[in-house]
């Protein structure tokens, strides 16, 4: 590899302290005993046990992993049969125009999203809450789904399926014994991005949330408003946290994914 | 049709849309426990006959019977017939037991009953002890015994393999070609074997199909194909040949240029014009004197086992020899062969024809 020049490295220095300095004063503030974000007084845990001590903070809390891990699951499913039936889809033109529909909804604004289904919602009376905010998330879940599980999809050789159909397999056993377990690292790739996405969603559960029901990133918007706390800078820490460590996991799920691909035939 | 028929094509035609027909009318019975090849260049239809037979495509008309039942529109999973694909098409995410194993799990065997099965079928292809390997792990030739083993583990009646040596290099290649014909007798099942190798058509078959653009040109033994080729486009196709264009002045009298030889073919009408095969291992080097023909020298390569000489006519028409003898580039020299070495084809004849005229010159003509 061509050894990296030093402006170069000084410019991704430059970029990397400009993107995690806030955050990371954020995290240092929240272990403040002081109050505020002006001077450090002291090492303290208050703000984080005033986190957990706060009963409607943690049930916002579970809500939110509720409506995550839900609406992972299910954009997962759908988006795993929707991918195979994109794959398989003779029609050409329909195959297209299917996967630009897709793409469309994946660069679409949030705002959009979150407004068309508060019209939506509104307009055939369901009820705005946990249903509302769920029925949303699975919503532009399903489009990252399709995006992480297609890519594996195409890359399986079709011969395999006429070998598993040779082999006297069904078309059950041909999606459950061949087609599901070589897309694997496909699903799970797609699972831990819906589960992100949903986790940190502001802008469309703002929109379609409701009738006291609210998600993490909703009510720190609304603390924010009333007025800094240090329990926010807690609170945000602990995100912080949770979604390294889910990025780090993902690495973790995509290279076990790439690893019999990576390795080379032995002699 | 005798008891022995396994597979039995009844003008099958297969068509993709009204201008690409890639099977046009093709007749063809195989019998139980033999090695059959079908040979041909790439797009001659050769694989989809394998396909129609595993079931991976329906014929556009005509009828395919196995053991006397119509099954055309049997689906794949319930024909008894097992492929070995040209890129093995082994599971990347089964290690090779698993892979093995994929056939009987789908029947779902008993665990005791499908460990020994795969067992027996990796002792048959020699891969015991490669059974926890990741296909990854595994070599060329190791894939193809796996899939190999993945084929005969079912006790499928008819095993189909599509140009499944195609990716393994040349001495590995003829190896194999060993061990698929020995484990063939061993399991005294039907395999039908596709290539566009002769070499490997001639050394493995029981029988041969030569096919072109979707027709069966000739059908017979390695040994039928080789020396009496039906026409031009067999005789080049199999083996390396002189082809050129004579005329049949009376029975056993044939005319290549001005010069008359004796041949053993007869029953052609008088001057009828033919096409006539000398194979380059028929031709002799001699003394120009002594020689039926006199040729010139073109050039000479080194090939191993024998020297490849190409030589020029006084008519200009190209003669291959192949020789242990050295000969001098640019010198002329003479070229013997015997009557039964010149081979004579009349143009535009059909199988049927071709076969009535060989057999009415008697076993002793074109016996070996």
């Amino acid at each position: 590899m061509e050894k990296t020049s030093k402006s170069a490295k000084f410019y991704l220095a430059l970029v990397f302290i400009v993107l995690y300095t806030p955050i990371l004063y954020l995290i240092f503030y929240s272990f403040n005993s002081g109050g505020n974000m002006n001077n450090f007084e002291s090492f303290t845990w208050e703000h984080y046990s005033a986190v957990f001590s706060d009963t409607r903070l943690i049930m916002i809390l579970l809500n939110t992993v509720i409506v995550a891990l839900l609406s992972a699951l299910i954009a997962t499913i759908v988006g795993v049969f929707g991918s195979i039936g994109i794959v398989f889809m003779r029609n050409k033109s329909l195959r297209r125009s299917i996967l630009s529909l897709n793409n469309v909804l994946i660069v679409s604004p949030d705002v959009v999203i979150g407004a068309s289904f508060l019209i939506l919602f509104t307009a055939i009376g369901v009820k705005l809450g946990f249903a509302s905010v769920l029925i949303s998330h699975i919503a532009f879940s399903i489009p990252i789904v399709v995006l992480m599980v297609l890519p594996k999809l195409q890359d399986m050789n079709s011969t395999l399926i006429d070998a598993a159909a040779d082999l006297g397999a069904s078309k059950r056993d041909i999606l459950t014994r061949v087609i599901i377990p070589f897309v694997k690292p496909g699903i799970f790739a797609g699972f831990f991005m819906a589960l992100t996405y949903s986790l940190d969603d502001f802008a469309v559960t703002f929109f379609v949330t409701g009738n006291g029901f609210s998600t993490l990133s909703v009510e720190i918007y609304s603390m924010a408003r009333t007025g800094i706390t240090l329990t926010i800078n807690a609170l945000s820490g602990i995100i912080f946290i949770v979604t390294l460590v889910l990025v780090v996991g993902y690495y973790f799920v995509s290279q076990r994914g790439k690893n019999p691909v990576g390795m080379g035939v032995r002699k | 049709m005798s008891d022995n028929t396994i597979i039995r094509f009844e003008n099958v035609t297969k068509s993709y849309d009204a201008e690409t027909t890639v099977l046009k009318n093709i007749n063809l019975e195989l019998e139980r426990g033999k090695f059959y090849t079908l040979l041909g260049p790439s797009g001659c239809g050769k694989t989809t006959i394998l396909r129609l037979i595993a079931g991976f495509m329906q014929p556009t008309s005509g009828s395919i019977y196995f053991n006397g039942k119509l099954i055309n529109n049997v689906p794949a999973n319930e024909r008894q017939v097992n492929t070995v694909f040209q890129d093995y098409a082994l599971f990347p995410h089964l290690n090779v037991f698993e892979n093995v194993a994929f056939g009987l799990r789908i029947k779902k065997l008993g665990k005791k009953v499908i460990e020994q099965k795969v067992i027996e079928a990796l002792k048959f292809v020699n891969l015991v002890g490669y059974e926890k390997r990741e296909i990854a792990e595994m070599s060329g030739g190791q894939r193809q015994r796996v899939a190999i083993a993945r084929a005969i583990v079912n006790d499928p009646e008819i095993i189909l393999l599509d140009e499944p040596l195609s990716a393994l290099d040349l001495k590995l290649r003829s190896e194999m070609q060993y061990e698929l014909r020995e484990l063939q007798q061993r399991l005294g099942k039907t395999f039908i074997f596709v290539t566009h190798d002769q070499e490997e058509a001639l050394a493995m078959s029981d029988e041969i199909f030569v096919l072109n653009e979707g027709e069966i040109e000739q059908s017979g033994t390695p040994m039928d194909i080789y020396d009496e080729p039906i026409n031009r486009y067999v005789a080049d196709f199999i083996g390396e040949s002189n082809i050129v264009s004579g005329t049949m002045v009376a029975d056993f009298r044939v005319k290549i240029g001005d010069k008359e030889f004796e041949c053993v073919d007869q029953g052609l009408n008088p001057n009828e014009k033919v096409d006539i095969v000398i194979r380059p291992e028929d031709l002799e080097i001699t003394a120009v004197d002594k020689g039926k023909m006199k040729v010139k020298v073109d050039t000479q390569l080194f090939r191993g086992v024998h020297y490849e000489l190409s030589t020029y006519d006084d008519e200009g028409n190209e003669w291959l020899v192949h020789s242990t003898k050295k000969a001098d580039v640019g010198a002329s020299i003479g070229l013997d062969f015997d009557p039964e070495a010149i081979h004579v084809m009349r143009l535009n004849e059909t199988e049927e024809e071709f076969d009535k005229r060989l057999e009415s010159y008697g076993e002793d003509a074109y016996a070996n």
